[in-house]
C-alpha cells in the first residue's frame, strides 16, 4: 500500500535470483551417455557432473512448468483456446529436451552453458499463460477507452457541484381538506402576502387524497394563479398535514408550467399520492404550494462540499489520534526491539525476539485486514480507522524507532555512564538527544502515511473521506466522489511537501 | 594510591584483553600507558571506573576495592573519576553547555534529568570550567559545531564538573594534530601538577610519553611488561622504545623532545 519506503521489502524478487541459479558451478567430466540417460529425470544429469544448484534449478522448473500446465487445463476460471494449450506443452516440452541436451553438452565439454535459451523458454511459457489467466484484453482496452469520459471529466472538474445557487424563491400556497367536512369548500385561495401580489385558487379546495389502501384516484384539482412574474416557470410541491414539503410525482413527471406574458397559468393534476398515517383521525389539512425562482441572488457551498471537507477533517484527525497512539506504544516498544540495548542477558534477549516477532507479524497484516477487524470490533467508524492505523503504526514506528536506538553512538553513553550517572539520567543525557531527531523525522512521515491509508480504510468502513467517497461511487455521484478525490489529493500533496520540509530540519 | 592487583579481563568472545596486571600509581602521579593498538590499555582504563567488568582481580582506591562497588557506592567511585575519550565522546547534537553540565550528573538529583534541570550552582560551575578551558563564547553552540582541540576541551570542562581526584585520558590526543596535542596535554598537566589530580593516560608517541609522563607502563598482549619512573623515561632511546611498543612507534618531531 501506500507506505512504501522503510517498510517495503520486495521478498526476493527474480533481478537477483536469476544470475545465482545460473552461475556456472565446477563441472565433473562424466560420460555423455550415462549424463544423458540420468538427465531424463530433468535435472539429475546436471547434478551427476557436479552442477547440483543448476540442476535443483531446472528440476524445480520443470515441476513447476508441469504442474501449470495442467492447470491450465482443468481450471474453468478463463478460457485456454485449444492452440494455446498446445503452444505450452510444446514449449514445456522443448524446455525438458533442452534440460537433457544441456546436462549432455555439459557432460562432453565444460565450456559449453546455453542458460539463455532456458530463459526464453521460460519466459514465453510464462507470459503466454499470463496473458489469458488475467484475462489481457487489448480490445477493449483501447476502442471502449471513451466509455470512461464522461465519468472521467466530471472527476477531474467537479467544481461545478461544489457551489449551489442562492435562490429568491416566490412561495404560495393554499389549503386542500382531505376528506371533505360535511360542507364541501368549493374552492381555497392562498392570502395575499407577497409584494408581486400573486394568488393561487384552487378547486376544489377539499377531496381525497391518491391512497394505497382506498385504490381510488385522488380528486381532481384545478389550479389557477394570477400575478406571477411573466414567462418564468412555476413548480406544484405538496405540503402534508406534518409539513413536510415535496414535489407530487406522477409516473415519474413532476409538475411545472411557463407563466403567461401576465404572470398568470393555469394548472390541472390530482391530488397527489399520500398515506395518512392510521392515527391521523378527522379532516387533514393539506396544503397546495406553487414556487416560482425569481432571481439568484449568489452561491453558497454545496453541501456534498461541506461534508467532504467535514470527513476530511475527520481523516486528518484519524491520522492524528492513530499516530499519537502509536507513539505512546512505540517508543517503549522500540527501547524492548533494540539490538544493542536488549543483548546483554539471555532474558532480555527472549523478550527482544518476542517483541520483534509481534512487530513483524503485524506490519506485514494490511491495514485494510485490520480495518474490517476493526469495523467488527467497534462498529463502522471512524475509530474503526484509527484502531487498524495505530496498530500499523505502532509496528512501523517501533521498528523505525528501535533502528534509530541501534545506531546510536554509544561513546556519550559511556562517557555519561563515566561522570557517575545513572541509568536514568544516561538515557536522558546520552540517549534521548541522539534519538529525538530521527524519533521526529520518522513520526511525521508516518502521520503522512497515515492521512494517506486512513482515506483507504473508509472504503472498508473505516470512517473519514473514503468512507463517503466510496458512498459517492456506488451511488455514481461523480461530481461529488471528484470533489472528494481532488480533497485527497491537496491534502497529501501538501502533508508530502510540509512533512518533507519539517523532516529536513532533524537528519 | 591506585592499586591493581592480577587484573585480567576475558571478554565473551574468548578475548583475553588483560592477563595478570598489576602496578601501583601513586597519588599526583601522571602515568602514562603505552602499548600498541589492541595491547589493552582502553580495556585497564576502562576496568578501574568498572565501565568494562574485569573478569578477576582487585583495584584498590584510597583502601576501597572499587570492583566490589555496586549501585550508588560505584556510581559515588564513578563521579571521582574523570574520564577523557580520544573520539572526545560529546552528546553531539547537544549544546556545549549542557555537555559540561552533563558531568555533573553523579551529584544531582535523577529526578531533574526527567526536566533537564540543573541547580543554579551548577551551571555557574560549567561557566567556570569553560572560562578554564577557554570556550566560554561557545557555550551555545552545538556540540559538532566545534574543531576536534575544541571538543576535546569540552571532554576535559565536562570532567572537571566532576570534581575529580582521578582522570582517566584514553588516548586523548589521537585524533588531534600535535600542536593541538600538545595544548590539550598542557591543560592536563596543570590538572596534574596545580589540582593534584592523578592522571592515567595512554599515548602514542614517545616525545609525548617522556615530556608528560611521571611514571609509565607499558603493555603488550594484555601483559604488563614495562614499568619505569620518570628519569628512566627520560633516559630511553628509541630502540627500548620500540622493544616495548613495536616498530610503529615513532615520534611526531623525530629527534626532539619537546618542552
Ligand atoms: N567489546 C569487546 N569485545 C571483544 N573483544 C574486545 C572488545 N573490546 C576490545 N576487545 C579486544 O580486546 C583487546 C584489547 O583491546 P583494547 O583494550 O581496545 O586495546 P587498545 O586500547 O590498547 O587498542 C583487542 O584484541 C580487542 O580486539
Ligand atoms: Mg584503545
Amino acid at each position: 500500500m501506500a507506505d512504501a519506503p522503510p517498510d517495503f521489502n520486495p521478498s526476493g524478487g527474480p533481478p537477483q535470483d536469476l544470475p545465482d541459479l545460473f552461475t556456472p558451478e565446477e563441472t565433473i567430466k562424466r560420460n555423455p551417455i550415462v549424463t544423458g540417460l540420468l538427465a531424463l529425470i530433468p535435472g539429475a544429469g546436471h547434478a551427476f557432473i557436479g552442477r547440483s544448484r543448476q540442476g535443483a534449478g531446472y528440476f524445480g522448473l520443470t515441476v513447476v512448468m508441469g504442474l501449470l500446465l495442467y492447470w491450465a487445463q482443468v481450471t474453468t476460471e478463463f478460457e485456454v483456446f485449444p492452440g494455446l494449450w498446445i503452444v505450452l506443452l510444446v514449449v514445456a516440452i522443448l524446455f525438458y529436451v533442452f534440460t537433457i541436451f544441456s546436462a549432455v553438452s555439459l557432460a562432453g565439454d565444460a565450456e559449453k552453458f546455453y542458460p539463455r535459451i532456458a530463459l526464453i523458454l521460460i519466459l514465453s511459457f510464462t507470459y503466454l499463460l499470463g496473458w489469458q489467466a488475467t484475462e489481457v484484453n487489448l480490445q477493449k482496452f483501447f476502442t471502449e477507452f471513451s466509455d470512461t469520459f464522461d465519468t472521467f471529466s466530471r472527476i477531474l472538474w467537479p467544481w461545478n457541484a461544489a457551489i449551489d445557487p442562492i435562490e429568491d424563491v416566490l412561495v404560495v400556497s393554499t389549503p386542500f381538506l382531505a376528506p371533505c367536512p360535511d360542507d364541501p369548500i368549493a374552492s381555497s385561495m392562498s392570502e395575499l402576502d407577497n409584494e408581486f401580489g400573486a394568488q393561487i385558487t384552487l378547486e376544489p379546495g377539499c377531496g381525497v387524497m391518491n391512497e394505497d389502501r382506498t385504490e381510488e384516484p385522488g380528486t381532481d384539482l384545478m389550479l389557477v394563479g394570477t400575478g406571477f412574474v411573466p414567462n418564468t416557470e412555476v413548480v406544484l410541491w405538496w405540503e402534508d398535514p406534518i409539513g413536510e414539503d415535496f414535489r407530487p410525482n406522477y409516473d415519474g413527471e413532476t409538475l411545472s408550467v411557463v407563466t403567461d406574458a401576465d404572470g398568470n397559468f393555469e394548472l390541472a393534476f390530482e391530488a397527489p399520492r399520500y398515506n395518512t398515517p392510521g392515527q391521523a383521525v378527522g379532516i387533514q389539512e393539506h396544503e397546495a404550494v406553487i414556487r416560482q425562482l425569481i432571481d439568484i441572488t449568489g452561491y453558497e457551498l454545496s453541501e456534498n462540499f461541506l461534508l467532504a471537507l467535514n470527513r476530511l477533517i475527520i481523516t486528518i484527525f484519524q491520522a492524528l489520534m492513530a499516530t499519537s497512539f502509536g507513539i505512546i506504544f512505540a517508543f517503549p516498544i522500540s527501547f524492548l526491539a533494540a539490538r544493542n540495548l536488549m543483548w546483554g542477558s539471555p532474558l532480555t534477549r527472549v523478550i527482544y525476539y518476542a517483541v520483534r516477532f509481534i512487530m513483524n507479524v503485524s506490519r506485514s497484516i494490511e491495514p485494510l485486514i485490520w480495518a474490517v477487524i476493526a469495523v467488527i470490533w467497534v462498529g463502522l467508524s471512524p475509530f474503526a480507522g484509527v484502531i487498524a492505523l495505530t496498530i500499523h503504526t505502532i509496528a512501523a514506528l517501533g521498528k523505525l524507532y528501535s533502528e534509530s536506538i541501534e545506531s546510536i553512538d554509544s561513546g556519550p553513553i559511556e562517557a555519561v555512564t563515566a561522570t557517575g550517572a545513572n541509568g536514568l539520567q544516561t538515557i536522558m543525557y546520552a540517549i534521548v538527544p541522539q534519538i529525538i531527531p530521527p524519533y521526529l523525522s520518522f513520526t511525521i512521515y508516518r502521520w503522512d502515511i497515515n492521512v494517506r491509508m486512513s482515506t483507504i480504510l473508509g472504503f472498508v468502513g473505516g470512517g473519514g473521506i473514503g468512507q463517503i467517497l466510496s458512498q459517492w461511487i456506488n451511488q455514481s455521484l461523480w461530481s461529488s466522489a471528484g470533489i472528494a478525490v481532488w480533497m485527497i489529493a491537496i491534502t497529501v500533496s501538501v502533508l508530502d511537501y510540509a512533512s518533507a520540509e519539517l523532516r529536513k530540519r532533524f537528519v | 594510591m591506585l592499586v591493581v592487583e592480577n587484573l585480567s579481563k576475558v571478554y565473551d568472545n574468548g578475548t583475553a584483553a588483560l592477563k595478570d596486571v598489576s602496578f601501583q600509581v601513586p597519588d599526583g602521579a601522571f602515568l602514562g600507558v603505552i602499548g600498541l593498538s589492541g595491547s589493552g590499555k582502553s580495556t585497564l582504563l576502562r576496568c578501574i571506573n568498572r565501565l568494562i567488568e574485569p573478569t578477576s582481580g582487585r583495584i584498590i582506591w584510597d583502601g576501597v576495592d572499587i570492583t566490589e562497588l555496586r549501585g550508588e557506592e560505584l556510581r559515588k567511585v564513578r563521579r571521582k573519576i574523570g574520564m577523557i575519550f580520544q573520539q572526545f565522546n560529546l552528546v553531539k547534537r547537544s549544546t556545549v553547555m549542557v555537555n559540561v553540565l552533563s558531568g555533573r550528573l553523579g551529584y544531582t538529583n535523577p529526578i531533574y534529568a526527567l526536566v533537564n534541570h540543573f541547580p543554579k550552582e551548577d551551571r555557574d560551575k560549567a561557566l567556570a570550567a569553560l572560562e578554564r578551558v577557554g570556550l566560554s563564547d561557545k557555550k551555545d553552540n552545538r556540540a559538532d559545531a566545534l574543531s576536534g582541540g575544541q571538543q576535546q576541551r569540552v571532554g576535559i570542562a565536562r570532567a572537571l564538573m566532576q570534581e575529580p581526584t582521578m582522570i582517566l585520558a584514553d588516548e586523548p590526543v589521537a585524533s588531534l594534530d600535535p600542536v593541538l596535542a600538545h595544548s590539550i596535554l598542557d591543560q592536563l598537566e596543570v590538572l596534574n601538577r596545580e589540582d593534584g589530580m592523578t592522571v592515567l593516560c595512554s599515548l602514542h608517541y614517545l616525545d609525548l610519553v617522556q615530556r608528560y609522563s611521571t611514571r609509565v607502563i607499558g603493555l603488550r598482549d594484555g601483559r604488563l611488561v614495562y614499568e619505569g619512573t620518570r628519569e628512566e623515561i627520560r633516559n630511553m632511546t628509541d630502540e627500548d622504545f620500540k622493544d616495548i611498543y613495536g616498530q610503529e612507534a615513532e615520534r611526531i618531531t623525530p629527534g626532539s623532545i619537546m618542552g
